[in-house]
């Protein structure tokens, strides 16, 4: 007798259970306890490590080989199926998430905006949402898992409550509320075309074999990559951003370069791998490709403040994102994989630094471009991290790691010979390098004599490391020192991370 | 003897990273002194393995990126050993110059840590056989050279050094980013990333108009950093801002990268598309011989009309590498050994000279070298008198050979073109020679004795006297590099050994 029910297999659901629960049961432990605050961010570290355990298996495994649960009785279809490619991207938003956490954790000389257990719950309960939307199979789960990734951010950005913090969350919840309506509509569009709920290539090809059908499905793809091109911040859907950004608290700007981003092109992935192969290039795709890089490149260049000029790269980079993915192939979705998780690496790195700069310096200071000047001189660990983290989103040694990824997003699409695409690519390798040197050159500059800072001066310590130790939160630095380890390792050997995404 | 291939990558890099992370994290770790006696030390170092390298030919062959087939693939041939010691040898007289004048606007720690991750970068483009790390290579040398502009250039103009830097970077980012893609279209089309591989195959199996467009896409990627007319606008301001180490390994090293990367990228694996290019590179080349030439008769400042020079010098190189023939190719890698040698005997001295002057301006009235200097005078006559191509010495026989390649070019050459080409290039070198004289006029010759300067002594003028040396004797035995590089040159152009 076939079983009655769906199959669950909760090993293989851990890196989605494991942040759900751990947000219900900070939630419970807030209600038992009051007053804790460390308390609910070491049981949500510990719910993320779970979760990356249960990743583990799936990591580096072969081209076709996958772990499935939730099936259909009868060995019919499953609504999650983690392959390699799904579950790297859940372990990074699984490790991004934690960096985010150790950014914002409590510290007793100032008091946070809102209660620990929210931001924590809510981090968390964004977090499940993005590891579950990598494994969806079904456009149900697939809408569901995506939104509640999306939906805590907006609560964690107007958290600070500020006047700025309001507005950049009203941006996002405008765009998140579109996005929605979009994607919803493409489910339906996918649904008639196809005339099943799974996302998968025999359903696609079913819909794309019947003439009549066929507009309906490429609606359906068309539509959706616009639902996902406001996540992901593709130019013309990225105006929220620059708002967002500048106007939530520092690590949750750093959540939504991080963990939104994974949980949008994971979204986007389901889609695409749906996508039957051999499919000609997607030409909507090139275009806000294209569009993305240079809008986010030139205005990122104009910017004077440094959460704004992350805000603006992130539209350029999202650009470089989904441009291996105008070529429909397995190649490009390893590509698009693997420049995210370059991508991610290096904005977290700099948002770390700038984390805790906001500690020594203030909010106002460490927001503020110009006050740069110098760094290097002043706090040389601090420069030299960030310095690794914007070469790196340059592309250029000795960020290897984001040399290598510009090799491998470039690749699919000289593949594929879409020439003009791979130049206006290149155009843009060269706007972004602008973009990061001209905030290298500022941190590597010698200060005004005029301005001179005042010297960090620390009784009884000596020395830049020490003084950091002194001025920075434990858990900043631990979260710079991870993340800055993390940049060195793959970038001496790339394949670190290449080989996560499969053999 | 694999180990010395690796060993004269891994030190320059380990003592490149060291000296610029000393700097940083505590000030009094090495002195400026000690940053030049390491410096020094591991430049023989490195270049007594680069010798080694190039006299026993060990070849490095590692899995890398195995995801994207990438392999660790290192090993000197015929056509990269002149460059590579060429470039060992320039590291060291680099930091024995730095000896007597000290680099100035920030940390020599630095400084001297950059030359070694400048010389690791170059070392290993042309030690490469894999066409993406190649690629990679490539891109090393950018941010020390951008730090080496940007820090410690000229210290007159914020604005100018700020922007010098940023366009040598910005250009050079366009030129390999397009380069890249050329290199991942010709990964596509041969199926191998091979150098050797892509060698051997002569373009076999990829249809005319695919090779085009790669060579197209590999010229213009790697004309930017030859740099050929009219993409050269980078070069000037770049070179009258870099210090003088910053200058002469750019002349010297660093442009050589592009046109070695045409004959290992574009010419041997793509015979029929640059066949096609060819005739428009050879016009592109000659343009920039005469216009290098001419901007060279009315530039005021001698740091840039070197850098014009180094403009109508590499013209020889293009005229040459667009013949088709074993004489042309053979010119062309003479003529780039050639042009590194003069170019940084000339920038060795010009920068000195711009030391003790304060400015490089021509216009202004000085000392003449031959009374007040005679050792920077004389070296200054052999070096304007082999960039003007003066038998008997280094610069002549790059461009005579290149001249006389294009005279007779390949069958699917058109003849007429190229005749009329090595014309126009002729009167180039009759420019060369007027501009030539000018300077020596305005600046060696005459009897003014005042303001007076000291002459090069110490580490200056050993470092001159090599360079003069290796002007002369290589001018007078050009087989020393010429039968190194014939076997290779003529398996590429695949024409009989007469």
């Amino acid at each position: 007798m076939s079983q009655a029910v769906v199959s669950v297999n909760v090993g293989i659901l851990l890196p989605v259970l494991a942040p759900a629960i751990g947000a219900a049961a900070v939630l419970v432990t807030d209600v038992a306890v009051q007053h804790l605050r460390r308390a609910h961010y070491v049981i949500a570290l510990v719910s993320l490590v779970v979760g990356v355990l249960g990743t583990l298996a799936g990591l580096g495994m072969a081209a076709g080989e996958v772990r499935r649960t939730l099936c259909l009785p009868g060995g019919g279809q499953c609504m999650y199926v983690a392959d390699s490619v799904v579950s790297t991207l859940q372990i990074a938003a699984l490790l991004a998430a934690g960096l985010t956490l150790l950014l914002s954790w409590p510290d007793d000389k100032k008091e946070l905006p809102g209660n620990t257990a929210v931001i924590v719950s809510l981090v968390l309960a964004a977090t499940a949402g993005a590891t579950a939307v990598a494994g969806a199979r079904d456009v149900g789960s697939w809408l569901v898992a995506l939104e509640l990734a999306t939906l805590p951010t907006v609560a964690l950005v107007a958290l600070r409550g500020a006047r700025s913090a309001i507005s950049g969350a009203i941006a996002l919840l405008t765009a998140a509320l579109v996005s929605f309506a979009l994607l919803a509509f493409s489910a339906a569009l996918w649904f008639t075309a196809t005339g099943s709920g799974f996302l998968t290539p025999a359903a696609a090809l079913h819909g794309f074999n019947d003439p009549v059908r066929r507009p309906i499905l490429v609606l359906a793809v068309v539509v959706a990559i616009a639902g996902i091109g406001f996540k992901l911040s593709l130019v013309p859907f990225h105006a929220w951003t620059p708002e967002a950004y500048d106007g939530a608290p520092l690590p949750m700007a750093a959540f939504l370069a991080g963990v939104s981003k994974i949980a949008a092109l994971a979204a986007l992935l389901v889609m695409i791998r749906a996508i039957p192969l051999g499919t000609p290039p997607l030409a909507a795709i090139a275009i806000v490709a294209a569009v993305s890089m240079t809008l986010g490149n030139i205005m990122a260049l104009r910017q004077n403040g440094v959460v704004r000029l992350l805000a603006w790269s992130t539209v350029a980079q999202a650009g470089w994102v989904v441009l291996p993915l105008a070529a429909v192939s397995s190649a490009a979705v390893h590509a698009s994989g693997a420049y995210l998780l370059a991508y991610v690496l290096a904005t977290l790195l700099a948002f770390a630094v700038v984390a805790a700069l906001v500690q020594i310096w203030g909010p106002t200071r460490a927001r503020d471009l110009a006050e740069y000047r110098g760094l290097l001189g002043e706090h040389p660990v601090l420069a030299s991290a960030l310095g690794l983290a914007l070469l790196s989103l340059a592309g250029l040694p000795p960020g290897f790691l984001g040399l290598v990824a510009k090799v491998v997003a470039l690749r699919p699409v000289v593949t594929s010979e879409l020439w003009l695409l791979a130049i206006v690519a290149a155009v843009n390798a060269v706007l972004g390098v602008a973009v990061y040197l001209r905030w290298l050159l500022i941190v590597v500059s010698t200060p005004d004599a005029s301005a001179q800072a005042a010297p960090l001066a620390v009784p009884g310590v000596a020395g830049p490391v020490a003084v950091l130790a002194v001025r920075v939160h434990p858990a900043t630095l631990v979260a710079v020192g991870l993340s800055a380890v993390a940049l060195v390792l793959t970038s001496l050997n790339p394949q670190l991370l290449l080989g996560l995404l499969g053999r | 003897m694999v180990a010395l291939l690796i060993a004269a990558m891994v030190i320059p890099a380990v003592t490149g990273t060291f000296l610029i992370l000393s700097g940083r994290f505590s000030r009094a770790a090495v002195s400026d002194g000690n940053a030049n006696t390491l410096s020094l030390v591991t430049s023989v170092v490195t270049a007594v393995c680069v010798v080694a390298v190039v006299i026993a030919r060990p070849v490095l062959n590692q899995p890398w990126l195995t995801s994207l087939g990438v392999r660790l693939h290192f090993a000197a041939d015929g056509i990269s050993a002149p460059l590579l010691l060429l470039t060992a040898a320039l590291s060291i007289a680099v930091v024995v110059q730095a000896r007597s004048r000290p680099p100035h606007g920030a940390s020599a720690t630095t400084f001297y840590g950059c030359l070694q991750l400048v010389e690791l970068g170059a070392l290993a483009t042309f030690l490469a056989r894999d066409a993406i790390i190649f690629y990679v290579s490539f891109e090393i040398v950018l941010i020390p050279m951008w730090v080496l502009i940007a820090r410690y250039g000229d210290s007159h103009d914020l604005a100018a050094r700020a922007d010098a830097s940023g366009r040598f970077v910005l250009y050079t980012v366009l030129g390999s980013t397009l380069m890249l893609i050329g290199i991942l279209a010709l990964v596509q089309a041969s199926g191998t990333a091979d150098l050797d591989a892509l060698s051997a195959a002569h373009g076999a199996g990829i249809a005319k108009s695919t090779q085009i467009i790669i060579a197209a896409l590999l010229l213009v990627g790697m004309g930017i950093k030859v740099p050929i007319w009219p993409l050269h606008t980078w070069l000037p301001p770049a070179h009258t801002i870099a210090p003088t180490a910053g200058s002469v390994m750019l002349a010297a090293v660093l442009l050589k990268m592009g046109t070695y990367g045409i004959v290992r990228l574009a010419i041997a694996p793509l015979p029929i598309g640059f066949g096609a290019l060819a005739p428009a590179f050879a016009v592109l080349g000659v343009m920039g011989i005469v216009w290098g030439g001419l901007a060279c008769l009315v530039e005021n400042d001698l740091k840039r009309l070197i850098a014009y020079s180094s403009v109508a010098h590499m013209g020889f190189v293009v005229l040459g590498l667009s013949s088709g023939t074993t004489v042309g190719l053979q010119a062309a890698l003479f003529a780039n050994i050639a042009h590194g040698v003069v170019s940084a005997l000339l920038f060795f001295l010009v920068g000195g000279l711009k030391e003790r002057w304060g400015s490089a301006d021509l216009a202004t009235a000085r000392a003449a070298l031959r009374e007040v200097s005679p050792r920077l005078g004389i070296a200054l006559v052999v070096g304007f008198a082999a960039s003007l191509g003066l038998p008997g010495l280094v610069g002549f026989w790059g461009e005579f050979l290149a001249m006389y390649s294009a005279w007779n070019p390949a069958p699917d050459r058109p003849q007429g073109l190229m005749r009329f080409l090595v014309v126009v290039a002729v009167l180039g070198a009759g420019v060369a020679a007027a501009y030539s004289l000018r300077v020596l006029k305005l600046i060696w010759s005459g009897d003014r004795t005042t303001p007076a300067h000291e002459d090069a002594h110490g580490g200056e003028w050993s470092v001159l006297a090599v360079l003069v040396c290796a002007v002369l004797i290589l001018g007078i035995a050009p087989g020393l590099v010429l039968n190194s590089t014939f076997k290779d040159v003529a398996a590429i152009t695949m024409e009989v050994p007469r």
